[in-house]
């Protein structure tokens, strides 16, 4: 376990950025560049923790369930309550903790929250609040990706919702506060079913205090996993009961929010409209993962015979997603409008591909959710960058711009062509994966979803078709091509993109053993469901 | 007997620090007319009070033949409203709304003892005649206090609608003990429970006499439907008052209706040894009347609140609203339970209490109590926006503040109790109320300041007084564990075995 | 019928019948009083029930107080203020439902209920000296809470009153 201060390395990652907002609330508040570079310097240490959790990851451990599988682990006893007669003790720890399953959205946290700090240099209003809850913001994703007791994911889980409230209700667009509200709202409606099932799972589990020999409640997940841990007679008891149903059901709703899940999606475009870019590179490039990442952290694992009952449902979702997301994509108008809809899309990919509930695709599930993390916000950045420039976004007001900004198009070209799959592009690899896996488990729904691939591809290629060919329309003759600054922030997301689309094993390498975890035990204890049914 | 009187004499000696307070006020009263010295004598009678309070050996016992139960249970209330008492005192030394008043303010120092000893008694009173008075004792006061500062017609509208509403109340709880007399010749809750237990009871006339007394507590906690004073009488009375009543009154109430529920109509005997839940005796459910009371006043104080742009009314509401989460916590009928709502209060008195002084300080500076005097308050003063930010986060019930743990506490006890339906709409609601939390945040911070909405600093005693609010709310969230082991101890009500 | 009846039924029509006239008289003074026999047919009722201190407290208090004062009021703001004090009726319809409806259940619940009831020989010729005694030992908090209430009050009445004066001196 690595260590710096007596501290350990994850707790450096995801408290380094309160670090951060500390320090940029001390600065005066016209310091602007100071306050830029504080931030950029202390989410720029993040990434250089980051790279060095990538290399000490033993590929080996699978986590998920076992406490031993987990690395860089730090548990120190939180909450203690000792009580007599009818309370039951209460254990709360800080617990963290990674595994294939969250290593590389920490990566991807890490990395976006870099580039989100160069997106937000124009940002001239209140800087020093901006950057303060950015660092927030950035403290809380990472929290919820290395945290191993539900208390505290679930606190980290609502500490974002203020910070991106205000991102997107003081800095963003004319109907800002209406997208804010929205988001906080709808948020909040999941996480409280969230927290409904939370306080369920704690009152069925309870395990032995190795010291005292008592039995305690406890929030922590790796216990909740295991069948054993749940007491007789308990609300979430047994295998396939309705209220384990009611509470998969309660805890799919608030991860499905985030994702989001038709029919939960509405919020999505409202904030991504409203949001500045970097809030809307966050919100597609990290945000959104952890509703995915909840559900394969949390609702499979704790829930395989639901997980396995409901699998044909999450499947059609998933469909529901990809198409739906889609077609709507191809009647925007509105570039920003575009990219949000196309993330539904490619979520739905996401979905699909862990409903599945195989190697494949999980493993193309858990891929997608880092290159679209990238890709996307590749695609914002893109949209922000013309934004600065022409002040709108109507797709239908450009043309030829190839030759005005040739740099700006080849970046744009890879991005958008990753984004609608093509091979040699790292979305192609987690698509296909995330299709053979579906194709595996339920054949017409995967065919069926497949439609979207065509769709996404026809809607891509005709809004390269309006932004770049065609005439050059006379006000944009002065449009400069994409700057240093701007560049800095796409090209090493480029890179990546190239090189996992290239050679995907890096990524695959550190899921892979968790992913066969995760698949063996939705497997082995959902199949006991069937049979008991 | 005058042995026994002598030995309740000592359990009695918080409530004696209040009374002699009370009394010395209002003779400094007398003699001087200096703001700041009345008010410093009636904050160290409660200081006293909690001192003895929080000295007072863990013992369960009563005093004065079974009048007061002195144990675990009223001494933890009494701490809330003592607490409560002593922030709304220093509150009102800051208060630009009671300098004004030319008359000296000995009188309104003098009943806030009066008060903080109604309620007290409150906590305590084992025998109906004493809850009656110590009830009693709280209302005339408040009507006094309510009416304290402004002669407008509003606001003299509200004082009278307070005084018929709680005539009304009072009386038909009154009405009710007088029918619980008649049926079991006793007025001490645990001989009542006694012949409740041991007698052919008629169940009907006891469900009547139940309800009129029920009426009695509603009104206290403003439940809904018994709250239609609350937000006439918020809005007129003085900011400090509309804190004090919207915290310690509700606590006095609460504490006043779990210990008749419990050792009245509790079967004493039957049941709930291992789990501690109560059985009901003659098998009526009071705790679904209750439910029914919770689940309206959550609803219908939130959905009210959408539509207010009085903070004060405002914050009315929201307190209507969480009066019904609480009473979640009672009808579960449980120790999980009570010891939910006992925390609630705990957290509810540091972000209700803050939320107030927020509004008070604006009130002071700008002259308005409305929304719109909030609009760019987190350019014009960057710390009171954010510490009203964390106190409307707190009621909101988001974590990492205190209000979460005490929803948690609240959720939590009802899902051991298994009523899934109930915590639903909880939780819903929960969300309901963020809209309104977050449109004074949204006026804050999201809206431009009006143009000569100036900025204003704070003095220091203000930032302090904010800092000693905000600290809490925040740790609390943070650390709960002492707070939720101390509630747990201190569910013993006296007479009911553990 | 027994002597004891005859006289029951005879406060019962005394305080029922003036009762009505409190209420239904026009004209306030009449209402006032009328209360005064309100008040006595109640007090011939603590008679009958063998509270005889309760029944002196009763004439003292609300006839020689309480009423005297309400009457003195009634007739001096009377003079004083030129709109004429009356008492009306509104909405008679929806309060002559309410208010049989929650007598008929009273009055259903108290016919049904059988109530715990004293054994007559605890009766005793005068009860002064035994609630004086329960006033000073088992009933000594309420006695004495009851006098901080009073203290209360009486603060109240001298605050109401006095910020009247000061705001016609103001006006």
């Amino acid at each position: 376990m690595m260590q710096f201060l007596g501290l350990g390395i994850l707790t450096w990652i995801t408290f380094l950025p309160v670090a951060g907002m500390a320090v940029v609330l001390l600065l005066g508040k016209d310091n602007k560049q100071a306050i830029r570079w504080t931030a950029a310097v202390f989410t720029g240490i993040q990434v250089v923790i980051a790279a060095l959790i990538y290399m000490g990851f033993d590929r080996g451990m699978s986590g998920i369930n076992t406490m031993a599988g987990f690395q860089y682990v730090e548990k120190v006893s939180w909450i203690d309550i000792r009580s007599f007669s009818w309370f039951g003790n209460l254990k709360i720890e800080y617990f963290l903790g990674i595994d294939g399953l969250s290593v590389l959205m920490v990566i991807l946290t890490a990395l976006i929250s870099f580039i989100a700090v160069f997106a937000s240099w124009g940002i001239e209003k209140s800087l020093k609040g901006y950057f303060a809850l950015l660092l927030l913001l950035d403290a809380g994703m990472m929290g919820v990706f290395v945290s191993l007791d539900f208390f505290l994911f679930y606190v980290f889980w609502e500490i974002m919702l203020l910070p991106m409230y205000f991102l997107i209700g003081i800095w963003g667009g004319p109907r800002r506060e209406y997208a804010a509200i929205k988001f906080f709202l709808y948020t909040l409606l999941g996480s409280v079913r969230m927290l409904l099932a939370v306080i369920a799972l704690y009152f069925s589990v309870s395990v032995l205090d190795p010291a005292t020999g008592e039995k305690v409640h406890t929030f922590n997940m790796i216990a909740m996993m295991n069948p054993a841990n749940f007491e007789p007679g308990s609300l979430l008891e047994g295998v396939g009961t309705t209220w384990r149903y009611m509470a998969f059901i309660a805890l799919f709703i608030g991860f499905a929010i985030k994702v989001p899940i038709f029919p939960f999606h509405t919020w999505l475009p409202d904030a991504h409209v409203e949001a500045p870019t970097a809030i809307s590179v966050i919100l597609a490039g990290v945000l959104l993962k952890m509703g995915t990442y909840g559900i394969l952290r949390v609702s499979f694992p704790m829930f395989p015979d639901a997980a396995v009952a409901y699998q044909i449902p999450l499947a059609i979702l998933g469909f529901v997603n990809i198409v739906y997301g889609a077609l709507v994509a191809m009647a925007q108008t509105d570039f920003k409008k575009l990219i949000a809809y196309s993330s539904i899309s490619h979520m739905g990919v996401v979905i699909l591909g862990m409903a599945a509930l195989n190697t494949q695709g999980m493993t193309g599930a858990i891929l997608q959710m880092f290159n679209h993390g990238t890709i996307t916000a590749m695609l914002f950045l893109i949209v922000g960058v013309i934004y600065d420039r022409a002040h709108t976004r109507g797709l239908n007001e450009f043309g030829g711009l190839m030759n005005q900004m040739p740099r700006y198009s080849a970046v744009m070209v890879i991005a958008f062509f990753a984004a609608l799959g093509l091979p040699g592009l790292s979305g192609f690899i987690s698509e296909a994966f995330s299709f053979i896996g579906a194709f595996q488990a339920f054949r017409w729904i995967a065919i069926a979803s497949t439609i979207g691939i065509v769709l996404t591809a026809a809607y891509m290629l005709w809004t390269l078709q309006r932004v770049f060919l065609g005439t050059l329309p006379e006000k944009w003759k002065d449009l400069p091509d994409i700057n240093g600054r701007e560049l800095f922030m796409l090209v090493p997301l480029a890179v990546i993109v190239i090189i996992l689309g290239v050679y995907p094993a890096p990524a695959i390498d550190l899921m892979s053993s968790a992913v066969n975890t995760l698949v063996d035990i939705v497997n082995a204890q959902g199949a006991m469901a069937l049979i008991g049914q | 007997m005058l042995p026994h009187i002598l030995e309740s004499a000592k359990l009695f000696y918080p409530e004696l620090a209040l009374t002699i307070a009370f009394c010395f006020v209002i003779l400094a009263g007398l003699v001087t007319r200096n703001r700041i010295f009345t008010g410093l004598a009636g904050m160290a009678g409660v200081l006293a009070a909690l001192y003895f309070v929080s000295v007072q050996a863990p013992v369960d016992g009563t005093a004065f033949s079974d009048m007061l139960a002195v144990d675990g249970f009223s001494r933890f209330f009494k701490i809330v409203i003592l607490a409560a008492t002593f922030i709304v005192q220093l509150f009102s030394l800051q208060s630009a709304e009671l300098k004004s008043r030319a008359m000296g303010t000995a009188e309104y120092n003098a009943l806030l003892t009066a008060l903080a000893l109604g309620m007290c008694l409150m906590a305590g009173a084992s025998n109906m005649l004493m809850m009656y008075l110590a009830l009693e004792l709280t209302s005339i006061t408040s009507y006094l206090l309510a009416g304290y500062t402004r002669e407008a017609e509003d606001s003299a509208e509200a004082a009278l609608k307070y005084v018929i509403y709680g005539a009304v109340a009072s009386g038909m709880m009154l009405y009710g003990i007088s029918i619980v007399y008649g049926l079991t010749g006793a007025l001490d809750i645990y001989s009542v429970n006694q012949a409740l237990g041991s007698g052919q009871v008629n169940l009907w006339t006891l469900i009547l006499a139940g309800i009129l007394i029920t009426v009695g507590f509603g009104y206290k906690i403003s439940a809904v439907p018994f709250h239609f004073w609350t937000p006439d009488v918020y809005e007129g009375a003085p900011v400090t008052i509309t804190a004090l009543l919207s915290v310690a009154s509700k606590a006095a109430g609460f504490a006043m209706m779990i210990r008749f529920f419990r050792v009245t109509f509790a079967d004493l005997i039957m049941g709930g040894q291992e789990t501690g839940a109560w059985a009901m005796l003659g098998g009526f459910e009071w705790n679904e009347v209750l439910a029914v009371l919770a689940v309206l006043s959550m609803t219908l104080g939130n959905l009210v609140a959408l539509w207010q742009n009085n903070l004060k009314r405002l914050l009315a509401y929201s307190s209507i609203a969480h009066a019904g989460y609480m009473l979640l916590g009672v009808v579960t009928m449980s120790p999980e339970g009570v010891s939910a709502v006992m925390i609630y209060f705990v957290v509810y008195l540091f972000m209700n209490l803050g939320a107030f002084y927020v509004v008070m300080l604006v009130a002071d500076k700008t002259g308005s109590e409305e929304m719109s005097a909030y609009a760019g308050l987190g350019q014009r003063s960057p710390f009171i926006g954010v510490a009203m930010t964390i106190f409307l986060l707190s009621l909101t019930g988001i974590p990492p503040t205190a209000g979460f743990v005490g929803k948690l506490y609240i959720f939590s006890a009802l899902i051991g109790a298994k009523m899934i339906g109930l915590v639903v709409i909880g939780a819903l609601n929960s969300v309901v109320s963020l809209y309104y939390y977050v449109r004074i945040l949204k006026n804050m911070f999201l809206k431009d300041a009006a143009p000569g909405g100036a900025v204003f600093g704070l003095s220091v005693p203000e930032v302090a007084m904010l800092l000693l609010l905000l600290v809490p709310t925040l740790l609390l969230g943070l650390y709960f564990g002492p707070l939720v082991e101390y509630a747990q101890a201190s569910v013993s009500i006296f007479g009911i075995p553990r | 019928m027994t002597l004891i009846d005859v006289i029951f039924w005879f406060f019962a029509a005394v305080t029922l019948g003036s009762a009505a006239v409190v209420v239904f008289s026009r004209n306030i003074i009449y209402s006032a009083f009328a209360l005064l026999f309100t008040f006595f047919g109640v007090a011939g009722f603590y008679v009958l029930l063998g509270a005889d201190f309760i029944a002196i407290t009763q004439l003292l208090i609300y006839v020689g107080g309480i009423l005297v004062l309400l009457v003195f009021g009634v007739m001096l703001t009377n003079k004083v203020v030129s709109v004429d004090i009356k008492s009306g009726t509104l909405n008679a319809g929806v309060a002559m439902v309410v208010v049989s409806l929650t007598a008929g259940t009273i009055a259903g619940i108290f016919y049904a209920t059988e109530w715990k009831t004293a054994p007559a020989e605890m009766l005793q010729p005068t009860t002064a000296g035994e609630l004086g005694t329960m006033m000073m030992t088992s009933y000594l908090l309420p006695f004495e809470v009851a006098s901080v209430v009073l203290l209360v009050a009486l603060i109240g009445a001298a605050m109401v009153s006095r910020r009247d004066r000061s705001k016609q001196e103001a006006a």
